[in-house]
């Protein structure tokens, strides 16, 4: 019987390697010495020096997680915690030096933001290599720049901000991100102000055996509005590349902010993410996140409801191939009344790739009259793949609503047999349903990124689904 | 103060979300173990051997390793039952935890024989002045064939701790079903694992517990399909008063092999105060394809809606709370065809609500 496939993602396009050639490459490792000479070499300003080394005193107090995927083979002595490229930061595409402005050519970032997007900054390695943004975002106020400008430009509103949302004691990789971080985009949307066109970071780490820690603080202030894109890519190499970058969003009172990654690192990448939003009164952020990449991720984006009608909304869709172990989802936490949360996750695991959804929902006693409704779908291809859902629900007082649900399981044969009595082919119904499966999930995403996205679910005619 | 540390989740999940273990007060555990004398069994016994020696404890998975062992060097009560045909009739195996006897720990063991039939009904109970300590454990092997049905009646008062650990293996065409009415205990820690080796072999949990004052429930339940075609189904249903807690954790695991295997999941938890607080982790994990796994929880208060229409028939907003929430339970109660039992039930759930 002629059976279909599903193709592994097509990593033409992201695993160009260019040279490893750097400005300066920090020696592997992570020691004071090292923190000191990063901090030297980005030429911090003395609290953010001495705010490094405290993280790394809390990064050699903390232990590693004792759940979740195994990452003993991360070695931190063989690790570049800082890869500086061999340009400084542009503002024209033609003044990014030819090797690295042709990866991002490829990558298709100068294209979209001709078209589609209202800003863009590009990050390779540990630095950030183009940021520009349209003139009249300028003018209405909205700052996006590089977060070591914006260290050095807007001290005030980056030190009452940076890792205040995720505390560098939040877990080892959070103190760790404190330690060494670098690059990374700061977003400030003043009180009002609508940005229609989304602004886009892309992030690319090209050196082997380093690691990208940009760290990402965008405030939305009261009644503004944003659409945030993140996209991340590494070339493939024969040893684990570290990601531990940090997130943080602070959405204001009214305000909205929609915040969606298409991360697609290769898959020698350990993806040790945090991202964590504090949601004020009537305010509203939504996470579209798609996962592809990585060797193993770790990825559960927080929402703190802390302002009376705040909201959240989540929609992941994670992929997993031969040697992948997925392990995201989401965490909320209610703290005022009516505040509400939707989660939709989705996974597909094939090849003997694992998806692992992990979650919290957590509606505190402040909490009165919320409400959240969890749902999450696993869809199996083979039988030699990984698929768990691991949810926690802390429901701490009565007057709320919770429901949460979720299905594991194969593309179902009485649905192949429906599709088929309307007279498509085999093949075409299971194509079908994968689409339709996805969907959900696709048109929450910008159109370009839902075409990749269809793209990366390709299907051929011949081969093996079950 | 020392801890132990009990109920530890299949897989772990962060530490943060205080889901994958329990840690209660050492205290709790009593320095010495008296004889039990207070054990009544009742019922048609000509089809089931009974005898009082049994030597193996050892758990797959159980409430950890001080509790187990516990039971396997001090258990004061050693029950070995061989189901070894059809009855229609329940067996009843009540102890009844007094001034006498504070502290019961017992060991049973349920061998159905291949083609049996048979209703075993066990309860826990306690006079309203002991403080009591009951830790058990539950092996049930279900052969070829074989139907089994298993009531487990919790009835300790608030100032006890009830701790029970149990574990099934069923095998080829073999079905299991378990009742389980927890009420009591100041902490109620039930450890509940099967293991589905058989084609079509079949497990089915129905749990009602209610807490009130400061009660605390972790229901820990573990079920792995190894079996073609096997199929588990979990159901819970709860309510919680005043600062009453409970956790519940439930684990289907479709082991790989288990293909056409179904698991079923769903729970759900009326809070009846502002305080009382329902955590879950109802986990699926799925290592084979073709299978069907679902699951659902819910929590919240009654609905206003319901209580409304109830009310609007002329019953007062207590008697229509009560109602609600019998009618969420009457699923699992009408399992049970014993029905001196089930009045018993009734009768306790009402006198809880009051």
């Amino acid at each position: 019987m002629s059976k279909t496939k599903i193709n592994d993602i097509n990593r033409n396009i992201y695993d160009i390697k260019n040279k490893d050639e750097y400005d300066f490459k920090i020696k592997k490792g992570l020691t004071k010495d090292i923190i000191e000479e990063i901090s030297k070499q980005k030429n911090d300003p003395e609290w953010m020096k001495e705010f490094r080394l405290k993280a790394l005193e809390v990064y050699n107090q903390l232990e590693l997680p004792t759940w979740g995927p195994d990452i003993s083979e991360l070695n931190m002595e063989e690790i570049a915690t800082y890869v500086r490229p061999k340009t400084s930061l542009n503002n024209s595409w033609d003044d990014v030096p030819e090797d690295i402005k042709s990866t991002f050519d490829k990558l298709g970032i100068p294209d979209a933001e001709k078209t589609s997007l209202a800003g863009v900054g590009a990050q390779y390695d540990s630095e950030v290599v183009y940021h520009s943004m349209k003139e009249e975002l300028i003018k209405q106020g909205v700052i996006y720049t590089d977060m070591e400008t914006a260290v050095r430009e807007y001290p005030d509103l980056v030190k009452k901000h940076f890792m205040k949302c995720v505390p560098i004691y939040d877990h080892k990789f959070v103190a760790l991100h404190g330690a060494v971080w670098s690059g990374g985009s700061f977003v400030y949307v003043p009180k009002g102000v609508k940005v229609d066109i989304p602004l886009q970071s892309y992030f690319r780490l090209n050196s082997p055996e380093s690691g990208q820690f940009e760290h990402t603080l965008i405030i939305v202030d009261e009644g503004a509005s944003l659409h945030f894109i993140e996209g991340c890519s590494a070339p493939k190499y024969n040893k684990v590349n570290l990601h531990a970058g940090c997130v943080e969003l602070y959405v204001k009172e009214n305000a909205y902010l929609r915040y969606s990654t298409i991360e697609n690192w290769s898959k020698n990448m350990l993806n040790l993410n945090t991202k964590k939003a504090i949601v004020e009164k009537n305010a509203q952020v939504d996470w579209v996140t798609g996962s592809f990449g990585s060797k193993i991720s770790m990825l559960y984006p927080m929402s703190i409801l802390n302002g009376e009608g705040a909201k959240t909304e989540y929609t992941g869709i994670s992929f997993a191939g031969e040697g992948q172990n997925l392990d995201t989802g989401f965490k909320v936490v209610h703290n005022s009344p009516n505040t509400s949360s939707v989660v939709n996750s989705k996974s597909i695991s094939k090849n003997g790739g694992k998806c692992t959804y992990r979650s919290l929902v957590r509606i505190n006693e402040t909490a009165t009259h919320s409400k959240s409704s969890v749902s999450c779908e696993s869809l199996m291809l083979d039988d030699i793949s990984i698929s768990d859902t691991i949810p926690v629900n802390d429901i701490r007082t009565d007057e709320v609503e919770f429901s949460h649900e979720a299905k594991i399981g194969k593309i179902s044969d009485k649905t192949i047999f429906y599709l088929m009595s309307r007279g498509l082919s085999e093949e075409d119904a299971k194509a079908m349903i994968v689409r339709g499966f996805a969907y959900p999930i696709s048109k929450e995403l910008p159109v370009e990124y839902a075409v990749e996205m269809n793209n990366l679910i390709n299907l051929e005619l011949e081969g093996a689904i079950g | 103060m020392e801890t132990i540390r009990v109920n530890e989740t299949p897989v772990r999940t962060s530490r943060n979300f205080l889901i994958n273990n329990v840690k209660l007060d050492s205290n709790i555990l009593p320095e010495k173990i008296e004889n039990f004398e207070n054990v009544s069994i009742i019922g048609e016994t000509s089809k089931i051997k009974i005898e009082k020696e049994i030597n193996n404890c050892s758990l797959t998975y159980g409430l950890g390793d001080i509790l187990t062992s516990q039971v396997d060097e001090k258990a004061n009560q050693k029950l070995k039952l061989q189901v070894e045909g059809k009855t229609n009739q329940d067996i009843q195996i009540s102890f009844e935890l007094d001034e006498d006897n504070p502290n019961l720990i017992d060991m049973i063991d349920i061998t159905a024989k291949e083609n049996t039939k048979a209703t075993i009904i066990i309860k826990y109970e306690t006079n309203k002045a002991v403080q009591a300590f009951h830790n058990g454990i539950i092996k049930v092997l279900a052969e070829k064939n074989a139907e089994l049905k298993v009531i487990i009646v919790n009835n300790t008062n608030l100032m006890s701790n009830h701790f029970i650990s149990i574990e099934n293996m069923i095998h080829e065409n073999a079905k299991v079903d378990y009742t389980m009415i927890d009420f009591g205990g100041k902490n109620s820690i039930t450890n509940y694992y099967s293991n589905l080796v058989g084609k079509n072999a079949d497990n089915h949990i129905n749990t009602i517990y209610l807490g009130r004052e400061n009660q605390f429930f972790d229901l820990n339940y573990i079920g792995e399909l190894r079996g073609e075609k096997s199929n588990i189904n979990i159901e819970v249903q709860g309510a919680l008063k005043d600062n009453a807690k409970k956790n519940f954790k439930g684990t289907i695991d479709f082991k790989k092999g288990c293909k056409k295997a179904t698991g079923n999941e769903n729970e759900a938890c009326l809070l009846l105060s502002e305080q009382a607080k329902s955590l879950a982790l109802p986990m699926l994990l799925c290592s084979e394809e073709e299978v069907e796994g679902n699951h659902s929880s819910s929590a919240g208060k009654v609905g206003d809606k319901e209580l409304f229409y109830i009310m609007s028939r002329g019953f007062e907003k207590k008697e229509a709370m009560k109602l609600l929430v019998r009618a969420k339970f009457n699923n699992i109660i009408d399992t049970i065809k014993n029905d001196d039992l089930k009045t018993e039930i009734l009768d306790e759930i009402e006198e809880r609500l009051d």
